[in-house]
């Protein structure tokens, strides 16, 4: 009798940590099979899978490192319809840099829904809601869009899971664009170094006494950031370093 | 199901959204950090913030919180010579959780996330460890470092402890809040003078633009230094763009 009821407590307690694992293991299947795509550089298979894991039924995934008017370079990977990515992308670069840098760190993997423009049309049965959820891979901000059916609500806590588990992905699938971009533009450290102390509200003459070299080759500095960023005036270049988060 | 699960979420952002007035003291984290600690089956925690703003090489990583006790000094410098450069480096380019195995008989440090773990040189310190790196953006940046003999998280956990860890440092940096924003708020006027020296406009162009003479211009740009608390026109504009003023 003693070993019956023992068995089934055992049986029971089983039967409940069982549950708990297979309720869990939907994530933990998810980075598994991540794990697989990233060996495969399948960017969009595993898109494909995170927007499953929420129930959503379509990925945008941009970054807002790049240039504003590069257009559809912030794009990375999407199944959204083109003429919706086409509409969107640039309206969410812009908002992004409309919000303070302050409230950016603190919206970190917070999921934020937003409407669509009237002028965009949305497939058939899908929301004019959509869901924006931002994280960052090192220095390059990225978010990810995810559009989903009408009257449908989307897992806050799943929204998060999958803020993380993009990032992670993101951080393997995308490691060469992001290293790439930063070499394409590379200043020297004596260039960011005269950048920064002139965000400081250095001036050239102040500069040369703390970094102890002369106050043209300062000026020298600065001219060659200035044509290598493409810039007109000094206060642009400072405002170029600052968006780029060099200084 | 989806919408059971979305309720409490959606009014946990509405708690967010209305900050609380007193900031979170010390203790509230230490606390959290204990919790997971815990769960992680780790020894002790540490919170490092990233501090110095600008260069590279004048960037660096500060303890902030900690459960060492007396051993602080020791400890806390045994990290930093061990893994300082690598975490630095590390946070510029990946949000990988780190991972590294302690000198020892009995040290055992295994990640359920493969690939999406990134390993340290073994054998360096006399613990275990993981790492969780926090890019929050341009303010709070730093890691959640637990520490211990037998790390062996699985991906579930990892996902879990690595969202707790950025709320933790968001949560840090809203309590320092009040410190970054300026005493006085930027007229519209200054803030359109901004934008445009920060667009590389001279003042004879703005004031052109804006039907202004060049020394009301000069005047606006004057004020807005000194409500920004900077030495110059060029420390405004980096200041304007970090406090998000202008893009």
């Amino acid at each position: 009798m003693e070993t019956i009821r023992s068995d089934t407590a055992a049986w029971e307690s089983y039967g409940f940590s069982a549950e708990a694992v297979e309720r869990k293991s939907a994530r933990e299947l998810l980075v598994q099979h991540l794990g697989r795509c990233a060996d495969h550089a399948g960017l969009s298979s595993g898109l494909r899978a995170l927007t499953d894991y929420v129930s959503a039924s379509h990925y945008l995934l941009v970054r807002h490192d790049a240039a504003p008017e590069a257009g559809l370079e912030a794009v990375v990977a999407s199944d959204w319809p083109f003429d919706m990515v086409r509409g969107i992308a640039g309206a969410l670069l812009a908002s992004q840099s409309r919000t303070s840098e302050l409230e950016k760190c603190l919206t970190l993997l917070k999921p934020c829904f937003s409407h669509l423009d009237e002028t965009v049309t949305a497939p058939k049965g899908i929301s004019r809601e959509y869901c924006v959820v931002a994280f960052h891979v090192g220095r390059v901000r990225m978010s990810l869009l995810l559009l989903f059916p009408e009257h449908f609500i989307l897992s806050q806590s799943k929204l998060r899971d999958v803020g993380v588990m993009t990032g992670y992905f993101a951080s393997v699938c995308c490691q060469g664009a992001i290293l790439r971009q930063d070499r394409e533009m590379e200043l020297t450290d004596r260039e960011v170094e005269c950048l920064y102390w002139i965000a400081e509200g250095k001036t050239s003459d102040e500069i040369a006494v703390i970094l102890g070299i002369s106050r043209n080759t300062i000026n020298n500095y600065i001219t060659s950031v200035m044509r290598k960023t493409a810039t007109k005036t000094r206060s642009e270049a400072i405002a170029w370093a600052v968006r780029n988060s060099l200084v | 199901m989806d919408i059971q699960l979305s309720a409490p979420g959606a009014m946990e952002t509405e708690i967010r959204l209305a900050r609380p007035q007193k900031a979170a003291r010390a203790s509230d984290f230490v606390s959290r950090l204990q919790v997971m600690q815990t769960i992680l089956g780790a020894e002790h925690f540490a919170v490092l913030r990233l501090s110095g703003h600008g260069l590279p090489s004048a960037r660096k990583l500060t303890l902030s919180l900690h459960n060492w006790a007396h051993e602080v000094d020791v400890n806390a410098r045994a990290l930093m010579e061990a893994y300082g450069p690598a975490m630095l480096a590390h946070l510029e380019a990946s949000m990988l959780p780190l991972l590294w195995e302690g000198a020892g008989e009995n040290q055992f440090a295994e990640s359920g996330a493969e690939p999406f773990t990134a390993r340290l040189p073994a054998r360096l310190l006399p613990w275990s460890g993981m790492a969780f790196p926090v890019r929050l953006g341009a303010h709070g940046n730093g890691y959640v470092v637990f520490l211990g003999t037998f790390i062996a998280p699985s991906s579930d956990l990892i996902v879990d402890m690595h969202m707790k860890s950025c709320q933790l440092l968001i949560d840090m940096l809203a309590g320092e809040e009040k410190k970054l924003t300026p005493a006085e708020a930027l007229s519209e006027r200054e803030i359109a003078c901004l934008q445009m020296a920060g667009d590389g406009c001279i003042s004879e162009a703005i004031a052109e633009k804006m039907g202004l003479s060049v020394h009301t211009v000069n005047a606006y740009l004057g004020t807005a230094t000194t409500k920004l608390d900077a030495v110059n026109r060029i420390q405004a504009i980096a200041k304007a763009i970090r406090l998000g003023y202008i893009t």
